[in-house]
C-alpha cells in the first residue's frame, strides 16, 4: 500500500512507494521481479555505500532543503547492493541524517538509490524514508527572511562564500545554505557510481527582480568532485519561497574554467 | 604580563627543595629556609616567565598562515629550542623555493637515530594540513617536559616534520579567491598541453601512472609526464629514500574526508602487514573519534575513497617503511578544503591523538618490542595527554 507524503516545514513523514526489503519473496509474474534479486551486503564504511549516501543526501535536500535546513549524512550504518541487470545497480542504504545548520541529529534514513547503466546517462533514481523525531521548525525564520527580502528597497548580493579561511558572515549563511540546496539539484543529476559531489564555494550570488511571489537568485557556484578532484563551475538561476521551496530554473556548466593559467579565471 | 603555566613554576621549585603551595590560577607560596635567596630565585624565575616569548606558546596556531609567516615560525622554533629542534633545506620547488623540514628530537651527539617522517601540504588547497604540522610540533615541544611518553619518544626518535611540501602551490592559493582551490604543483605544462601543475601525490615512483590518474595536464590528478617529474616529489624521494633503514613510519597529511588511508592505492595489491596496519589504524581512528565525536574511517584508498597510484604513501611502503598512512582531516563536505579557522583547534586535537597512537605503537614496537594496544594503556595515554594539554595551553595575559 502507498502512504501519503506530508510535508510541513521539515516534518517529512513517510515513504513515496513501499520499501521492498531484500528478504521478502515476491509473487512471480508481478512487475517487481527485481525484488527476487539477491542483495549483496556491502561494507558501510566503503566507497560504494558512501557515494550512494551522498546521492540520497542530494535527493533529500532537493525535496526538503531551504536557507535554514541543509541536510547531510553522518555515517552509513548498513548497505546492500542489488544487481538490477539491464536496469542498472540499486543500493539499499541506511544512514544517519544530520541537519547541518544546527548540527542536529535527525535520526535514521533508509534509501534506495538506483544508478542506471552508465551508457544510458540518466540521473540516479532515489526513494527515501526517514524516521525519527523532527522537531525542527524553520517556518518562522524562513518567513522572516522572505519578508525582509520582499520588502527591501535594493536587491541583495554577496560574494566569496566562504572566504579563504572558511569564514561566512552570519548574514550570508542562509544564502550559503540556499546555494547548497540548489546545487543538490545539479549534483543529484550529475551523480553516478564514480562521483562524490559537494558544493565547494559560492563565487557570487545576486538577487534578481521578480514579479511573482518567488524570490529569484543568480548563483555562480563551484562544485567539487572528490573522486576526480575536479572543480566544476556552474551558473544557476534559482527561485525560493517558504511555500514553494527551492527550485532551479536554469543551470549552465562552464567548461572553460578548468585551467587557471595565471591568476584570473577566463570566461 | 604573561605568567608561566603553573606546572613549570612548581617543577622548578620542587627541584630546588622549596615548598611551594600552588593554586590553579596563580602561585601562592610560603618558604621554609634560605628565604631571601629562595625568594630572589623565585622572583627571577617569575620575571623570566613573565617575559616568556616562546613561540610555541605565542604563535597563533588557530589561524591559517601564509608561507612567509610559516618560514619565520620555523626559524624561531630552531632558535628557541637548541638541542631539540633543528632544520634543513632538503629540496627546491619548481619556482626555486626552499623545501624545509624541522627535525624534532633530543640531539644525541650527532648519532643517527630512528625517525618518523611527517609531511603536510602536498596538495596546496588543503590548508588544515600545514596548520596541523605546526600544531603537532607545538604539542610535542610543550609535552616534552610534561609527558613522560613524549619525552621518551623524543629521546629515542627524531621527527622530521615538513609543514609545507608544495610551497609553490600553497603560495598560489593565497593570491586570491580564484586561486584558493588549486591542488597541484606549479610547474609548466608539457608541450602538447596548456595547463600548469602536476598532482604531486600521483607523481611518486609507486605503480606510477597505472590507475586513478589522468594523462590530461589540465586535470587535477595529472600524474606528470613521467614519475618524479616534479622536484618536490624528488626531494622527498631522495631524503627519505636515503634513510629508509632509519625511518619507521611515514605520515602524510591531507584534507578532507575524515579518513585514515593505508597502502596500497591499487585495489588488488596488499601490503604484507595489512592486518597490523589495520589494527593500529583502528586504534588511531577510535582515539580521534573520542576527542570530539567525529567519525573517522580507516582502510585502503580503493576501499574507502578511490584507487590511485604514484602516491607518496604507497612509495614509502614500497621501499620498506613498515608504517605508512595518509591522514585525511576534516570535514566531510560541508566546507571541504575551506575549513573555518574556528575548527582548526578541534581538528588538530583529534588528529594529534590519532598520530600519537600510531607514533607510540611504532616507538614501542621498536624500543620495547611491544605490539599490544591495550585499552587501559590508551586510556591512560589519553588522560595524560588531555591533562597536559589542559595545563600547557593556559596562556594568561
Amino acid at each position: 500500500a502507498h502512504t501519503v507524503l506530508y510535508i510541513t516545514g521539515l516534518q517529512f513523514v513517510l515513504k513515496l512507494t513501499p520499501h521492498t526489503p531484500a528478504a521478502s519473496p515476491s509473487v512471480p509474474g508481478q512487475e517487481d521481479i527485481q525484488a527476487a534479486m539477491p542483495v549483496e551486503e556491502l561494507d558501510p564504511s566503503h566507497y560504494p555505500a558512501t557515494r550512494a549516501a551522498k546521492v540520497a543526501e542530494h535527493f533529500i535536500n532537493t525535496r526538503y532543503g531551504s536557507p535554514f535546513a541543509w541536510f547531510g549524512s553522518s555515517g552509513v550504518k548498513k548497505a546492500g547492493l542489488e544487481d538490477m541487470g539491464v536496469l542498472g545497480t540499486k543500493y539499499h542504504i541506511e544512514f544517519t541524517l544530520k541537519e547541518m545548520t544546527r548540527n542536529q541529529d535527525m535520526g535514521l534514513c533508509s534509501a534506495e538509490v538506483l544508478f542506471h547503466r552508465a551508457d544510458e546517462r540518466k540521473p540516479p533514481q532515489v526513494q527515501c524514508t526517514c524516521s525519527g523525531a523532527f522537531q525542527v521548525n524553520t517556518s518562522a525564520e524562513e518567513e522572516d527572511l522572505y519578508q525582509r527580502l520582499r520588502n527591501a528597497t535594493s536587491l541583495l548580493s554577496g560574494s566569496d562564500i566562504p572566504n579563504s579561511v572558511g569564514h561566512i558572515d552570519p548574514e550570508m549563511a542562509p544564502f550559503w545554505h540556499l546555494g547548497g540546496v540548489a546545487s543538490s539539484f545539479i549534483m543529484l543529476r550529475e551523480s553516478n557510481e564514480s562521483t562524490l559531489l559537494n558544493m565547494a564555494h559560492i563565487d557570487n550570488f545576486t538577487q534578481m527582480e521578480t514579479k511573482d511571489a518567488q524570490l529569484m537568485f543568480q548563483y555562480d557556484i563551484l562544485l567539487h568532485d572528490m573522486v576526480s578532484q575536479e572543480i566544476l563551475k556552474w551558473k544557476l538561476l534559482l527561485s525560493w519561497s517558504p511555500d514553494g521551496g527551492v527550485k532551479v530554473l536554469e543551470a549552465e556548466w562552464d567548461p572553460k574554467c578548468q585551467a587557471i593559467p595565471t591568476s584570473s579565471i577566463l570566461y | 604580563m604573561k605568567w608561566c603555566h603553573v606546572r613549570d613554576v612548581l617543577d622548578f621549585n620542587r627541584h630546588r627543595g622549596f615548598f611551594i603551595d600552588g593554586a590553579g590560577d596563580g602561585v601562592k607560596f610560603s618558604m621554609f629556609s634560605s628565604a631571601g635567596r629562595a625568594l630572589l630565585l623565585l622572583l627571577l624565575l617569575l620575571l623570566d616567565c613573565a617575559a616568556d616569548r616562546s613561540t610555541e606558546r605565542n604563535y597563533e596556531y588557530t589561524k591559517y598562515h601564509p608561507m612567509p609567516e610559516i618560514s619565520a615560525w620555523m626559524q624561531q622554533m630552531v632558535e628557541e629550542n637548541p638541542g631539540l629542534v633543528s632544520s634543513e633545506v632538503y629540496g627546491t620547488t619548481y619556482e626555486r623555493r626552499d623545501i624545509m623540514f624541522l627535525k624534532i628530537g633530543v640531539d644525541q651527539d650527532g648519532v643517527q637515530k630512528k625517525a618518523i617522517w611527517m609531511d603536510c601540504g602536498i596538495h596546496a588547497r588543503e590548508w588544515i594540513a600545514p596548520a596541523f604540522c605546526q600544531w603537532f610540533v607545538k604539542e610535542m615541544l610543550l609535552r616534552y617536559k610534561t609527558d613522560k611518553k613524549v619525552g621518551e619518544m623524543l629521546n629515542n626518535l627524531d621527527f622530521y616534520v615538513t609543514p609545507v611540501l608544495n610551497v609553490d602551490g600553497y603560495m598560489y592559493t593565497w593570491i586570491n579567491e580564484s586561486t584558493r582551490l588549486w591542488r597541484k604543483s606549479r610547474s609548466s605544462p608539457p608541450e602538447s598541453c596548456s595547463c600548469p601543475g602536476v598532482d604531486l601525490n600521483r607523481n611518486f615512483y609507486a605503480n606510477w601512472g597505472m590507475i586513478g590518474v589522468s594523462r590530461n595536464c589540465c586535470d587535477n590528478t595529472y600524474c606528470g609526464a613521467k614519475a618524479l617529474s616534479e622536484p618536490e616529489a624528488r626531494a622527498v624521494t631522495e631524503f627519505v629514500g636515503n634513510r629508509s633503514g632509519e625511518i619507521l613510519c611515514y605520515l602524510t597529511i591531507h584534507s578532507a574526508g575524515q579518513l585514515l588511508l593505508m597502502p596500497y592505492g591499487h585495489p588488488q595489491i596488499w601490503a604484507p602487514n595489512y592486518d597490523e596496519l589495520m589494527r593500529v589504524g583502528q586504534a588511531a581512528v577510535r582515539a580521534m573519534g573520542s576527542v570530539h565525536g567525529m567519525e573517522y574511517r580507516v582502510g585502503t584508498s580503493p576501499d574507502l575513497l578511490y584507487p590511485n597510484s604514484g602516491s607518496s604513501r604507497d612509495w614509502a611502503r614500497l621501499i620498506g617503511i613498515p608504517f605508512s598512512y595518509t591522514f585525511e582531516l576534516r570535514d566531510k563536505g560541508q566546507f571541504g578544503h575551506k575549513l573555518p579557522e574556528d575548527q582548526i583547534q578541534p581538528a588538530c586535537e583529534e588528529a594529534f591523538e590519532g598520530a600519537r597512537v600510531i607514533i607510540t605503537y611504532v616507538h614501542d614496537k621498536a624500543f620495547h618490542n611491544r605490539t599490544d594496544i591495550g585499552a587501559a594503556g590508551m586510556a591512560a595515554a589519553l588522560w595524560t595527554s588531555m591533562l597536559a594539554s589542559c595545563l600547557t595551553t593556559m596562556l594568561l595575559v
